[in-house]
């Protein structure tokens, strides 16, 4: 097995509010394969984002604060860093779409300019050379008339017109890694499934690694490699798409499974929501976050924080007393 | 885009008029005329004169005189004034209130886009609680008040310097021009600050301005060229309102710095019924006013892409 291409180790966020400190991410691990997708997994609030956008140093701070961890990109340290061997991170490095491509572009901006402004800056390119090459990431994201296109603004452009043009934006400079921050939340499906080929495309054309955060496990089904669940700031499970949708080993994995429709005869199936709902995270609970809603609980769940169990699979790993051989049945 | 802008100046012709009617009705049913003073004793001079000026003749009927006159560009001459046309007192004086007026609101816009844009960066610290203290000041206190302090901190100014660098009062130079534009500037260079600073705000947490800083863009590239142009959006509204408040507001400021503004006259006007001075500055400000409005609108456009008219 190679060196990954991104090790994120015990990264851990808070941010300072007016009710007190809020640990939105607390101990995360991962990392990432050259060429692979990784989807993160997760409820709302569950910090999956705050974790990716904090690797890329996205989250305002203050009041944001990493208090701990590193993410290392090539082996190099990138919390906190600006640039990388002389490149930056942010926007050369590491690309980034995100959840509702209408509010994110500048509405006063010609779409082709706010394509061509990173190659401007990054790559020192000249502004008409910036805009011939704005035309061709257009036609690439398949962006039909693209010189057209380019000098109009983006109130002239769909939702998912304009998650083209982010897609565009964000591999302008032929970042390693595309991280998707729930790139198709705000889209209408048949939509959606043009988004997420087009990702596809690209991301094998260029032998780029993909971050998918995600609340849609039909999207991890479709797209990913590796999942990481999240819940209550930390990972429950990690492991590839195949051992988390068939041998899933964490009650809250089973738990979303049993959430999300199939495409079987729909009076034979009714939907299992999730009782109740996560945790404070201004203060969160001692032993294991999904306690309180976990159907398979055990005492020792609530005062102690479970172990990261590997589940015979080499990716494979679940946190959860379920699997440690130290918790018994009657305990 | 030429539709539109005919369209507009349609319009602001219909508002000239009614500007222009409404006043000479209203100025028609005070109480006297332009001749009841002391002057005019005698019934038959007073007959003479309303025979003269055409004010014997009906209402209705000077009305209408009076609205060919006004299409064909001439105001009339002054009652008070001796053979002064009405024009060529807006000819002489109102460069000079204009040239007042235009400097208040460069200053008042740059400043309030300036100030306003300074306290967003720094919220809640240093800067931003000293701006705001001034800024509320300055929508508080009146300009008479300004125009007072600004000529005495001149005077002091001058006296400790021993030179006079800028002149306290009076009319014929750039350096006449500076502090009374200033002060006269101020009112509406606190309002705008207080609006620009919320407006920045606004966009600070724009999702846009999230995709900047994924972009790779620093702090100072993304104030540029992605805060700027969008905060500026409501300023830019308001300025049509604003250059009217400070047109018409220059008033106060052109008698305490002695500046022979149009101010003057408009007031100076009413006060003893002249009936053409009155109807002259009156419709030739609110014309000046709506072709600013105008003006303002379709600037507008340039700058936000959403509201430009094809």
């Amino acid at each position: 097995m190679t060196r990954p291409l991104l090790e994120v180790e015990d990264l851990a966020v808070e941010f300072d509010t007016h009710g007190g400190t809020v640990k939105a991410v607390r101990g995360v691990s991962f990392s990432l394969q050259e060429g692979q997708t990784l989807a993160v997994v997760g409820e709302s609030g569950c910090g999956k984002s705050v974790c990716v956008q904090s690797l890329v140093g996205l989250i305002p701070m203050p009041p944001g604060r990493i208090t701990k961890g590193s993410a290392r990109l090539h082996g190099e340290e990138i919390l906190g860093y600006e640039t990388l061997g002389g490149k930056r991170v942010r926007g050369q490095m590491i690309g980034m779409i995100f959840q509702d491509p209408m509010t994110s572009l500048n509405p006063t901006m010609r779409i082709g300019d706010q394509i061509a402004e990173p190659l401007c800056l990054h790559r020192g390119m000249r502004r008409r050379d910036a805009r011939k090459r704005a035309i061709e990431l257009l036609e690439l994201s398949q962006v039909a008339e693209a010189t057209k296109r380019a000098r109009q603004y983006p109130f002239e452009f769909s939702g998912g017109m304009l998650q083209r043009v982010m897609i565009a934006c964000a591999l302008a400079c032929e970042p390693r890694i595309l991280i998707a921050d729930e790139p198709t939340t705000a889209l209408d499906v048949t939509i959606q499934a043009q988004i997420l080929s087009l990702m596809r495309d690209l991301q094998q054309e260029r032998r780029m690694s993909l971050i998918l955060i995600t609340h849609d496990l039909g999207v991890v089904a479709q797209m990913a490699d590796e999942v990481v669940v999240m819940y209550a700031g930390k990972v429950v499970e990690t492991g590839s798409s195949d051992d988390i949708f068939y041998s899933s080993g964490h009650p809250y994995t089973q738990g979303l499974k049993s959430a999300m429709p199939q495409n079987q005869d729909r009076r034979a199936q009714r939907l299992e929501p999730i009782a109740g709902s996560p945790p404070d995270l201004f203060d969160p609970p001692q032993g294991c976050g999904y306690f309180d809603r976990c159907p398979q609980a055990m005492r020792v769940c609530e005062q102690h924080h479970p172990p990261d169990v590997a589940l015979g699979k080499p990716l494979h790993r679940c946190a959860c007393w379920l699997h440690d051989e130290r918790a018994s049945d009657d305990d | 885009m030429w539709r539109y802008t005919f369209k507009r100046l349609i319009q602001g012709i219909v508002t000239v008029w009614f500007i222009a009617t409404a006043t000479f009705f209203v100025m028609h049913f005070v109480p006297g005329d332009p001749l009841s003073d002391a002057r005019a004793t005698s019934e038959q001079i007073r007959k003479n004169l309303e025979a003269r000026y055409g004010l014997d003749k009906p209402l209705a009927e000077q009305y209408y005189i009076y609205l060919k006159n006004i299409a064909s560009g001439d105001l009339g001459i002054s009652f008070t004034q001796q053979n002064r046309e009405v024009n060529d007192i807006i000819r002489e004086h109102f460069p000079v209130s204009a040239a007042l007026g235009v400097l208040a609101v460069v200053f008042a816009a740059l400043g309030g886009i300036l100030w306003g844009a300074l306290t967003a960066l720094f919220r809640n610290r240093m800067p931003d609680i000293v701006i705001m203290f001034f800024v509320v000041l300055g929508v508080s206190v009146p300009s008479f008040v300004f125009a007072a302090l600004g000529q005495l901190s001149l005077v002091t100014l001058n006296d400790w310097l021993g030179t006079s660098i800028l002149p306290v009062a009076g009319w014929g130079s750039v350096q006449h021009l500076l502090v009374p534009s200033l002060v006269l500037g101020l009112g509406t260079m606190a309002f705008l600050t207080r609006l620009m600073r919320s407006s920045m705000l606004e966009v600070t947490g724009a999702d846009y301005v999230r995709t900047a800083r994924a972009k790779g863009l620093n702090a100072t590239q993304i104030f540029i060229r992605h805060q700027l142009r969008n905060a500026i959006l409501p300023v830019v509204t308001v300025l049509g309102p604003a250059i009217a408040t400070i047109t018409t507001g220059g008033f106060v400021v052109e008698i305490v710095f002695a500046i022979p503004g149009l101010g003057r006259f408009f007031v100076q006007s009413v006060q003893q019924l002249d009936y053409t001075v009155i109807m002259g500055t009156t419709v030739f400000y609110g014309g000046f006013l709506v072709f600013m409005v105008i003006a303002v609108d379709l600037v507008y456009g340039l700058i936000d892409p959403r509201v430009r008219v094809r």
